[in-house]
């Protein structure tokens, strides 16, 4: 058993005050504030606290980042769509409401366009139309779709063709084809599969298993994302993710993850780090509190944590998914 | 996202005090962006506005927003028609070189990376791209972050284009063309392993390549020059006796070497080296490198009073890759004992060694 408590009110308070401290950093970050957003909330709507923030300012903010030029979320006013942040604006604002009332029937249209013009002919998506692809970017796109009740055939097949060619001799996925394994494209890929319904791709040797289970490494019981890495708390969630939707969470330790993600907190400022007594971020305290819910939400009283989707199973078990299925 | 960054806590003063050292930065900061999204609204493409990104992207090199406008500021001043090509490169090229030195600084930054291929591919429309620069480029910083994510795959991605550009240029030649480049990188992955067997990025750029050169080298008449060198992919089973015996020395210097097993794993068990042998070549190449393993594992015995975890899953993997061959049963009462001690010494995967010994998943 770990001895380390988890230090709920500090992560609260952490995630509250992510806003207040606008240091010059603060300012560099707006790059990455619409997926910042996505993480300080879902951690909240994960410990069962949703409430610390003010719904109504962040739908407004969310919405102050439409792109309408393009039909996307960007991170930021005024920045450009990008489909990390529209995934992210999607993800909050479904999270506040299931109906996603405030997104127009026009804004809808237009997003769903724009997330469908990212595709490229060999199944692959694009970040944005200036042609970046990795394998994010397709789980990205799917999860979007599908939590817009939008997915068809005609965009997951080529999709999963093009996931299935980044898989790797070692078993795992690499971030287009061609490219090392990582954990993390791991769980972008193994999730566009599972979305799709199309893990019997997968299932037939325990290849991926078994490169998941050992990412766990002594003497931390963290995760690493590559052969000989450091472990880092954020593959607490890619990896364990990974296993659960492969129904192989317990091919780890779950108690020793339990305990190195308890140790990076900040017990003092609360947040947690990559690693123990490292510098606190919002991106891990996400991953280390999402990956505490799938070890065990019942103990920590937590909300039980989709594995797909990284959001709570309460809101994604009204997903419809494809497209046919919700008119 | 924060890495390797230190945890410093600093008191309420100490945060008051920087932020207020803080707001002339942050004061010019924004009205610099405020400014560029002003012009941007307005569609101003001038030299002015192109040098305000570059301070700003100095000042922070993720902000994609601005790298987009840099690009279309870019292709308004350059692209139209009757715009002089040579002025248009020699930007393009100044641009590669603020790049690298936001590479040096931020390598893991994804929109960097991404200008940069965009202003390779702006130059190759214009017939004036320098692969083999980029090349030496890539070269140095994965000397510098010898596992790098995105350099090994720019790596791949600069050897790709290489690739098409050598091709285009001599298409008669396509194939032998081809051979000499993919061993070319063999030979640098080689470098790569026996300089740091834990290597992994190498190893698994090493097996991709491996089956690509012997298929060319199977479908040309292999040049005079190249002869020594392909001499090893004359066939699947010559490339596996070579490549064993390689990690082989990984395996007695370093047993625990993650690396080396799952190549081993893919030597043994991928169809471009199965399919290529007979059932009694196979089974000798199984045989002795479990002899090999064994012997390792009794030595770190000696020394650690308990059986290596990583000797002891090679052994069922190898044994149960026998078993097979042989058709005999693969879950036997050798493999349950191993599976056992298992349990007791890589207890964090006991759950999978479980499921194994209760015959719920395969052994490989």
């Amino acid at each position: 058993m770990t001895d380390v408590t988890f230090v709920k009110d500090k992560h609260i308070q952490y995630v509250i005050e992510q806003d207040s401290h606008r240091s010059f950093e603060y300012w560099l970050s707006e790059h990455l504030r619409m997926n910042g957003l996505y993480w300080g909330i879902t951690t909240l709507a994960t410990i069962n606290s949703l409430d610390a923030l003010p719904k109504a300012e962040v739908i407004d903010f969310i919405l102050s980042c439409w792109d309408d030029k393009s039909g996307g979320f960007g991170s930021f006013p005024k920045h450009d769509s990008h489909i990390l942040s529209t995934l992210s604006a999607l993800q909050v604002l479904r999270i506040y409401d299931n109906e996603l009332t405030m997104i127009s029937s026009e804004k809808r249209t237009k997003l769903v366009k724009f997330i469908k013009e990212l595709q490229l002919p060999d199944g692959s998506f694009q970040g944005d139309r200036f042609g970046e692809v990795d394998t994010r970017f397709v789980y990205t796109a799917i999860s979007a779709l599908s939590l817009l009740d939008e997915l068809t055939k005609e965009i997951a097949d080529p999709a999963v063709d093009f996931i299935m060619k980044c898989r790797n001799f070692d078993g795992s996925f690499g971030m287009v084809p061609g490219a090392e394994s990582h954990a993390a494209q791991v769980f972008v890929c193994v999730g566009t599969l599972a979305i799709t319904d199309n893990l019997h791709l997968i299932n037939q040797d325990i290849k991926l298993a078994s490169w998941l289970s050992e990412r766990q490494v002594l003497p931390s019981g963290g995760f690493n994302g590559r052969p000989e890495k450091l472990p880092d708390v954020c593959y607490s969630w890619w990896v364990l993710s990974s296993l659960a939707i492969l129904n192989k969470k317990h091919w780890v330790d779950l108690e020793k993850l339990e305990g190195f993600i308890l140790s990076a907190q900040d017990l003092k400022e609360g947040g947690i780090s990559d690693r123990p007594d490292n510098a606190t971020d919002i991106y891990h305290t996400c991953f280390g509190i999402t990956g505490l819910s799938l070890i065990d939400w019942k103990k920590y009283n937590f909300k039980e944590i989709d594995p797909i989707y990284c959001m709570p199973v309460e809101v994604t078990k009204n997903f419809k998914k494809w497209k046919n299925l919700s008119s | 996202m924060q890495h390797n960054v230190k945890r410093v806590n600093i008191s309420a003063e100490l945060k008051k005090l920087k932020l207020e050292k803080d707001q002339l930065k942050i004061k010019r900061y924004q009205e610099l962006t405020a400014k560029l999204f002003d012009l941007r609204d307005n569609n101003t493409y001038t030299q002015d506005a192109f040098n305000e990104t570059t301070t700003l992207l100095l000042m922070n090199p993720e902000f994609y927003t601005v790298w987009n406008y840099r690009r279309e500021i870019l292709s308004n001043i350059y692209k139209p028609v009757g715009a002089n090509v040579d002025d248009y490169a020699q930007v393009l090229n100044d641009e590669l070189q603020l790049v690298l030195q936001q590479l040096k600084k931020f390598p893991k930054c994804y929109w960097i990376w991404n200008h940069r291929r965009w202003c390779l591919f702006e130059l190759v429309a214009l017939h004036r791209v320098n692969w083999m620069y980029e090349f030496a480029v890539v070269s140095k910083l994965l000397e510098l972050d010898q596992r790098n994510f995105h350099g090994w795959q720019y790596r791949r991605f600069i050897v790709e284009n290489i690739e098409k550009e050598s091709v285009a240029k001599d298409p008669s030649h396509e194939k032998v063309i081809l051979l000499k480049i993919k061993l070319d990188e063999f030979d640098y992955t080689t470098t790569k392993v026996q300089s740091d067997f834990s290597n992994f990025s190498a190893w698994h750029n090493r097996g991709n390549l491996i089956p690509k050169i012997y298929k060319l080298v199977h479908e040309i008449e292999v040049p005079a020059e190249f002869k020594e060198r392909v001499k090893l992919f004359d066939n699947p089973y010559d490339i596996l006796i070579h490549e064993l015996d390689m990690i082989k020395t990984g395996i007695y210097m370093s047993p625990e070497d993650t690396s080396i097993w799952s190549y081993y794993n893919w030597l043994l068990t991928d169809d471009f080296f199965t399919k290529a042998y007979s059932k009694e070549e196979y089974l000798k190449v199984l045989h002795n490198q479990l002899e090999v393993i064994s012997e390792v594992n009794e030595l770190e015995k000696e020394d650690n009073g308990q059986d290596n975890i990583w000797c002891l899953k090679s052994i069922i993997f190898t044994k149960t890759l026998i078993n097979k061959q042989q058709r005999g049963e693969v879950l036997t009462d050798e493999i349950k004992s191993y599976l056992k001690i298992l349990i007791k010494i890589d207890p964090l995967r006991k759950g999978k060694y479980e499921d194994q010994l209760r015959g719920v998943v395969g052994i490989v």
